[in-house]
């Protein structure tokens, strides 16, 4: 049973009115003259017995009959008795994220879920209301019919979805409805990092975890390539999360790298200067275990020659010292594939560009500008403080900047901001900086992080080759995703192709490598992998989740029976307040009649 | 022909009670009584002639002057010097218990009872009868000795109007009074609410009944002294013997009704039993009915 307005039942207190009456009956205080009272004692004494019983029938009716009131008065809902449900509007929220691939008991935690979802939707009626939400947060409505073969279609996702998003959606869903039984049916495997504490509904909802203890995992949480563009040497980074030592293997497209065993809490490192070129796939695996989906991870690499830089006496001592740093270290060589200079002293790109010390030649520089095809132009000497924004670059002071003017329609990022505005821009063949590298304009040269941001401009953005992206877009399955100007598809490491429409788009359901090709080349890579969060089974029981989704309202489960009868629940429930007031009505009368029935009967 | 009296005797009687004092209220009963009955409730008229009365409904057209009829237009009776031929002796409870009403609409029980007294006072004077009267509470207040004189009825009619100090009802005392007074055979007529203990009055009964006394019981009782329809839950108090009941109402009413009816039916079996006359009479009843049991009684009498 339970209560629409449940601070009614405190009236049910006055049930103790008439129980006080009777036992206080001797200490009444009234007085009144009554010169019979012997027959009244006479009828007392004759009649005790009787009196007695009636009495106690009395108080019994009229205790019963405060309770019926207050019970009424609280809008209580109880179970109807009989078979099947009234009308229920359920959202069943099917969790089909990654972790529900791992495998308890024989088969996958995905593929009890799902059987227990096409039992609940077998289970509804044709005067229920039903939909179907995937851990993604897609909401699908329709028959119960439809919904089946819905369900058929749903597989495990990649990724970890959203299931926080997914409730609430499913939430929304049936609160919309007018069904006077809602419910928001889960049926999930119960892993920690999935539901956070931002998961919470304000309708009721019937919970299943299947019961058991996820099983020992062993995941590869993370895969870097280091530096982004190997020169050809670079290093392959992992760091792998297993209960002791595990074994691996990294893969560099379709060839063995190495393989090993790694010891538990220690990363894999392997240093690599490989004979490939281009674009490539990085991958580091495991040996299989009951999660394979986590037995993998990818990486992608740009593996080429280092590119020549020419630095010109315009650029400053600080850049030349640090170029230096870069020749020294094999990142960079003397050439001429990049240049760095005062944009009026520029002549062809690829180059850094800087705005002239001498302000007289501002006007060259913008000129020199629109010759290289450049779409910004320097605009007035800014002198006010401001604050950077961007990789690498968050915190560094500027002191003294020109305004970026944007002029034409060419492509171009804005790599960093100062006071709200562009700051140092980038495109094809071209990075723009609004202020001198000296300290007097700002704080960048002196920072620790000057040399490694100029190391991946020049390698990342300049010494790629024209219109290639330096570093692989991360993303995981699904997401929103920003291609490279000129991209028009994507070709998986096996060779499989997907076209693209636009710069915007959604990155591959499936984990992996893909390349993202101009014609036929590759000019970038996106990697795409599921949340290294989504490789911690821990689980909340039932019990412990339930509670912490929908308080009070929420009822946990076990098994898929009792949780197909925990979400129909709702819809045995009827209002109770008619029988109550009818028991109410009776009661009255009964106590009318026990009160006006002469003592033979009564007794 | 004067108009016939009004009946006064069906009235109701806290109704009758506004509208006079006792002294005139007891004529228009009587009048009225006696209205209703078409015969003279007049024995033992004797064969010497005494005065001429007016004729009133009821007296016996044997009796009828006729020539002074036919002379004066008017009807006139004659009379005659009558002996009296019953003594009787009204005994009247004054106690607290007959002070009592339930309701502002009804009379006292003890109001009624003087009325009612007022009423077989006259009725019997009329008759020629010698009316005595005692009150009695917890002791003998008033005792006025049977008179069958003219003047009888103003000394019994001011008896009823002194007061009662006492709490308790000794009727045993009373009644051996009344025979004290009585000194032939008479007539008895006990006014009173019997919330007494009964075998003392039983005892002093049987003495008055051996005497050769005729005793009619007037058992007075206010309308919720036999329906308990008072309400509520509270302590029930005897204003004479201080006795409480804590009871509700509502619990026990049906009990109490039983019970009273049991108490009445034995008054009733035990003044049957020695012979004696027992009548009910509620305080919202006519004077009617007690009149006429009364009057039963009397004419009984030789």
């Amino acid at each position: 049973m339970s209560f629409l307005a449940p601070l009614y039942l405190l009236l049910g207190a006055a049930a103790a009115i008439p129980l006080l009456l009777h036992l206080l009956r001797r200490n009444v205080t009234t007085r009144v003259d009554f010169p019979a009272a012997r027959y009244l004692q006479r009828a007392e004494q004759e009649h005790s017995r009787s009196l007695r019983l009636r009495n106690l029938l009395l108080m019994l009716l009229r205790v019963l009959l405060v309770l019926a009131l207050a019970l009424a008065a609280a809008r209580p809902f109880v179970s109807a008795l009989g078979v099947g449900h009234g009308p229920t509007a359920v959202a069943v929220v099917l969790d089909n994220s990654l972790s529900t691939t791992a495998v308890t008991g024989g088969a996958p935690v995905f593929a009890r879920l799902r059987d227990a979802a096409r039992s609940l939707l077998l289970a509804g009626t044709a005067g229920d209301k039903l939909w179907l939400v995937t851990s993604d947060g897609r909401v699908r409505g329709g028959t119960r019919e439809s919904l089946l073969g819905e369900l058929a279609r749903v597989t495990p996702s990649e990724d970890a979805g959203d299931l926080p998003l997914a409730l609430r959606r499913a939430a929304a869903a049936v609160q919309g409805s007018a069904f006077p039984a809602r419910v928001v049916a889960i049926a999930t495997d119960g892993q920690r990092s999935a539901w956070g504490t931002s998961a919470r509904a304000d309708v009721p909802v019937s919970l299943l975890v299947p019961a058991g203890e996820p099983p020992p995992n062993r995941a590869v949480l993370s895969v870097t390539a280091e530096p982004a563009r190997w020169t050809p040497r670079g290093s392959v980074v992992a760091r792998i999360d297993a209960a002791d030592s595990a074994g691996f293997r990294v893969l560099l497209g379709a060839r063995t790298l190495a393989r090993g065993a790694v010891a538990r809490g220690e990363p894999v490192q392997l240093r690599v200067s490989p004979p490939e070129r281009g674009w490539q796939a990085l991958r580091v695996e495991l040996e299989p275990d009951d999660f394979v989906a986590d037995d993998a991870r990818y990486a992608a690499v740009w593996l080429g020659a280092p590119p020549g830089v020419v630095v010109d006496p315009s650029a400053g001592s600080f850049v030349a010292t640090a170029v230096s740093a870069l020749i020294s270290d094999g990142r960079a060589t003397t050439g001429r594939d990049v240049r760095i200079a005062s944009a009026d002293a520029v002549d062809a790109l690829p180059a850094l560009l800087l705005p002239p010390g001498d302000p007289v030649r501002l006007g060259a520089a913008n000129r020199a500008l629109a010759r290289l095809g450049v779409p910004w132009r320097y605009g007035a000497v800014e002198s006010a403080p401001a604050i950077a924004r961007g990789a690498r670059l968050d915190g560094v002071n500027v002191v003294s900047r020109h305004r970026l003017v944007r002029e034409g329609g060419g492509v171009s990022d804005t790599v960093a901001t100062a006071a709200g505005e562009p700051w140092i821009v980038a495109g094809p063949g071209y990075v723009l900086l609004a202020s001198r590298i000296d300290p007097a304009a700002t704080s960048l040269p002196v920072r620790a992080a000057f040399v490694p941001w100029l190391a991946d401009m020049i390698g990342l953005r300049l010494g790629a080759p024209a219109g290639d992206v330096g570093a692989p877009l991360l993303a995981r399955p699904g997401a929103p995703i920003r291609l490279p100007a000129g991209a028009d598809a994507l070709e998986s490491a096996t060779g499989a192709r997907r076209s693209t429409t636009g710069e915007q788009m959604a990155a591959p359901a499936e984990r992996g490598v893909w390349f993202v090709l101009r014609g036929a080349r590759r000019i970038g890579a996106v990697v795409v992998n599921a949340p290294s969060d989504e490789s911690s089974l821990a689980r909340w029981s039932a019990e412990v989740l339930a509670p912490r989704l929908a308080g009070p309202r929420a009822r946990a489960a076990g098994t898929a029976n009792r949780w197909i009868g925990n979400t129909f629940a709702a819809g045995n429930r009827r209002p109770a307040v008619a029988p109550l007031l009818l028991l109410a009505l009776l009661l009255l009368a009964a106590e009318a009649i026990a009160v006006r029935t002469p003592r033979s009967s009564a007794a | 022909m004067e108009s016939p009296p009004l009946r006064a005797d069906l009235f109701d009687p806290a109704a009758l009670a506004t509208l006079g004092h006792i002294e005139v209220v007891a004529r228009w009963i009587v009048d009225g009584f006696l209205s209703g009955l078409h015969r003279s409730p007049r024995k033992g008229f004797s064969v010497e002639f005494a005065d001429f009365r007016p004729y009133q409904p009821g007296d016996d057209l044997r009796y009828v002057d006729w020539k002074i009829a036919a002379r004066a237009d008017r009807w006139v009776v004659k009379q005659y010097e009558e002996e009296t031929n019953l003594r009787a002796t009204l005994v009247l409870d004054v106690s607290r218990s007959m002070e009592w009403r339930s309701s502002a609409a009804l009379l006292t029980k003890r109001s009624y009872a003087e009325q009612l007294v007022a009423a077989l006072s006259l009725l019997l004077l009329r008759q020629r009868d010698a009316v005595g009267l005692i009150r009695f509470d917890d002791a003998v207040r008033t005792s006025v000795p049977p008179r069958a004189r003219t003047t009888q009825w103003r000394r019994l009619v001011a008896a009823l109007g002194e007061q009662a100090g006492g709490r308790a009802s000794d009727l045993a005392a009373a009644l051996e009074q009344a025979a004290r007074l009585v000194t032939r055979r008479g007539m008895v007529l006990l006014v009173t609410d019997l919330l007494v203990d009964p075998p003392s009055v039983m005892t002093a009964l049987r003495g008055l009944r051996a005497a050769g006394h005729d005793v009619l019981v007037f058992h007075i009782m206010d309308p919720a002294e036999r329906d308990f329809t008072l309400s509520g839950e509270a302590q029930f108090i005897d204003p004479e013997s201080a006795l409480a009941v804590p009871a509700a109402a509502a619990d026990v009413r049906a009990a109490y009704r039983e019970t009273v009816t049991e108490v009445v039916a034995e008054w009733r079996a035990a003044f049957a039993a020695m012979g004696a006359g027992y009548e009910l009479v509620l305080t919202d009843q006519p004077y009617t009915m007690p009149l006429r049991r009364a009057f039963d009684v009397r004419q009984r009498r030789p």
